[in-house]
């Protein structure tokens, strides 16, 4: 792989570059961009995107393991009471902000402000904080608010399925037949994705589930090593050979990149109320849910981890407010082509400004790397 | 009579105005637009009596005076130009949608026309709920979307805000089975605008212009921008833009070289008349001002 390549996959770039091609595209020739756009999407965001779920299940199984990141319920308990504080915070400021104004439709848009963007998260937690004990708190913490979110979305989707028996019958299938390839001892995964994960695709489809999601019940089922924790880079001492997380690399970077070029493209004058109540409820609501549940939990006995403090703390409750992949696939999924989707769309992509409040904060608080005494890297 | 009847409130608000400047200054106010109404208030439509009448309203449902004074226009209008039927582009009823906004927001600025037997048939905008579509003066049967026929016209009503597959494929079908001489299609965001504030809808223009120009789609109106505005033909399509039967953008206007004709001065309302292959259009300001007049030909179908 060349350089060029491996700086993209390790910083992450596929989609900030994806992101902005998008917006300067459909700013300037909006006709020629939607046009693409609207044929593309169900392709990216339906099939593609489900090779992306299967690479996060994959990270989050692979931490939970021993030696993991996230092993053991105790270590979690904390992630976990802040990411459900935080989620109550972002959904109560988003429907408090559609309260003092007068689009109703926009109610139903709450999902998407349980997005919280991994990867650019990590990415941030990593540049402000370095190798910090945080880490694997925002990791969980990441996991369980997108997690809220996926099962929402899932649900809401479902209420639309028409073919549920058929459904239930492909993804029985696919189940079984991912079951028995393990039997197997089969060392590839191309038969699980492409068997499997077929027959659970069209199931998910058929039953009215987010097809997207389609790899997620397999994933356990896949061939794997055991590896540190990399989020998307190829690091681990695994035998790579078989791994999906080497198997998928560069078919994910490429989803990625046509999953923001597809979605992100709004033209400037798009804002409206859902826009500003996705911003409220994620820079807001967020980060006071997470230190309040954290405050309480603390209260009732809970520990911080080990070397977290406040200050730090706080500087990860602000990275979460960053919705962007996330936030733009929950939108997608939530509301169809229309100017509320729109407006939506672009309070995802606005949530960056979260990685300069967290930048700003970190500076000020003096955590991580802007410890007195620490010195930039 | 073939003109407009300009009923305004002057007389009583002359017997008042003595009593302090500013009731005079806004008596003034009202004769002076009493007068540009009256210079103004020709009707230029056919008005023949077996012709199809109807009227345009926009961004309506605020429950304020503009609001009232254009239900009163409309009315009064009403009387010489025969219309029953009201097509609305949506924001039906802005804010709250307890049983008495419903009164305040549309029964009571269109009492006259409700009690005349005129028939409203809503679109959904962005500020309406569920609630609207089996609100019976409405006429929406309980759908988002839907279609009806009035003479030789069908009238294909969509919900902008959300237009899904589903919606999409229904569209489709009902534009390909209608046989109908004209075939008008109304929704909220437009296709075409070129208002300031929001514009064109270019991604909702990428997926419903095309079954617009392959099922012969000849007029269609949409509101959201809060200004009168009709637009040169594109593709063989006549769009207006007519959202200022309540709310105003006063100002909002940025003309480009698509734009026939506009108005961002005032509040305003449509008129429209289709008889055989024509259908002429006249748009109407609160104070009775003819904005924008003519007439479009339809050709043969193929």
């Amino acid at each position: 792989m060349n350089r060029a390549w491996r700086f993209a996959i390790e910083h992450l770039l596929a989609v900030p570059v994806g992101v902005v091609v998008a917006l300067v595209w459909a700013n300037a020739a909006a006709e020629s961009y939607f046009t693409l756009s609207l044929a593309l999407s169900f392709a990216v965001n339906n099939v593609g995107m489900a090779l992306f779920f299967a690479l996060v299940t994959q990270e989050v199984i692979e931490e939970m393991v021993p030696g993991g990141a996230l092993h053991t319920w105790r270590r979690a308990m904390l992630p976990i009471v802040a990411a459900i504080g935080g989620t109550i915070g972002a959904i109560g400021v988003y429907h408090g902000y559609l309260l003092m104004g007068d689009e109703p439709v926009l109610t139903s848009g709450w999902p998407v402000v349980c997005a919280i963007d991994g990867g650019v998260s990590y990415f941030l937690v990593r540049a402000l904080l370095g190798r910090h004990r945080a880490t694997p708190f925002l990791l969980f913490l990441v996991i369980v608010s997108d997690g809220i979110g996926l099962v929402t979305i899932g649900l809401h989707q479902a209420v639309a399925g028409l073919h549920v028996a058929a459904g239930a019958a492909a993804i029985l299938a696919g189940l079984g037949a991912s079951l028995a390839l393990a039997r197997s001892r089969r060392t590839t995964l191309w038969p699980h994705v492409l068997i499997s994960g077929t027959l659970l695709w069209w199931g998910f489809w058929w039953s009215g589930l987010h097809p997207a999601l389609a790899l997620v019940p397999i994933v356990p089922f896949l061939p794997r090593a055991p590896r540190d924790l990399n989020l998307l880079t190829d690091e681990g001492p695994h035998n790579s050979a078989v791994h999906l997380e080497h198997a998928l690399r560069i078919p994910v970077q490429l989803v990625l990149f046509l999953f923001a070029l597809v979605n992100a493209g709004v033209l400037v004058r798009g804002y409206g109320t859902g826009t500003w109540a996705v911003l409220a409820g994620t820079m807001i609501g967020r980060p006071f849910g997470i230190l309040a549940a954290v405050g309480l939990s603390v209260q009732l006995g809970l520990r911080l981890p080990s070397q977290v403090g406040w200050r730090e703390l706080s500087v990860v409750a602000l990275i979460t407010s960053i919705g962007l992949t996330f936030g733009l696939f929950f939108a997608t999924a939530v509301f169809p082509v229309g100017p509320v989707l729109t407006e939506l769309k672009m309070g995802a992509l606005l949530t960056i400004a979260g990685a300069l409040v967290a930048t700003a904060a970190a500076w000020l608080l003096g955590a991580g790397r802007f410890a007195r005494g620490a010195g930039l890297n | 009579m073939n003109g407009l009847d300009t009923q305004d409130l002057a007389p009583r608000r002359m017997r008042n105005a003595v009593r302090c400047p500013r009731r005079l200054f806004a008596v003034l106010a009202a004769l002076y637009f009493s007068v540009v109404g009256l210079l103004g208030q020709a009707l230029t439509l056919p008005n023949r009596p077996d012709s199809l009448k109807f009227a345009v309203i926009g961004d309506n449902g605020t429950g304020d005076t503009p609001q009232y004074e254009v239900g009163r226009r409309m009315a009064a209008v009403q009387r010489s130009f025969r219309f029953d039927q009201v097509i609305m582009l949506g924001d039906n009823i802005y804010g709250s949608q307890k049983p008495q906004d419903f009164v305040r927001k549309f029964e009571e600025p269109y009492r006259p026309l409700l009690e005349g037997g005129v028939r409203f048939y809503a679109s959904l905008g962005n500020h309406d709920t569920p609630a609207e579509l089996v609100y019976k003066p409405f006429n929406m049967g309980g759908q988002r979307y839907y279609t009806y026929a009035r003479a030789n016209v069908r009238f294909f009503v969509l919900d902008s805000t959300a237009v899904d597959s589903k919606q999409q494929m229904w569209l489709e079908n009902a534009l390909k089975d209608s046989r109908d001489d004209w075939k008008i299609c109304y929704f909220h965001h437009p296709l075409y605008s070129n208002a300031g504030r929001h514009g064109s809808d270019v991604e909702l223009r990428v997926l419903l212009e095309p079954l617009f120009v392959k099922y012969g789609v000849n007029v269609v109106f949409s509101g959201h921008d809060h200004v009168y505005e009709r637009l040169k033909p594109q593709k063989g399509i006549s769009y207006f833009v007519s959202g200022a039967a309540g709310q105003l953008r006063r100002g909002n206007m940025k003309r480009s070289d698509t734009t026939a004709a506009a108005f961002d001065q005032d509040q305003s309302f449509m008129l429209v008349e289709v008889d055989g292959a024509d259908m002429a259009f006249q748009a109407i300001s609160r104070s009775g001002t003819t904005v924008d007049s003519g007439v479009l030909h339809r050709g043969p179908r193929p």
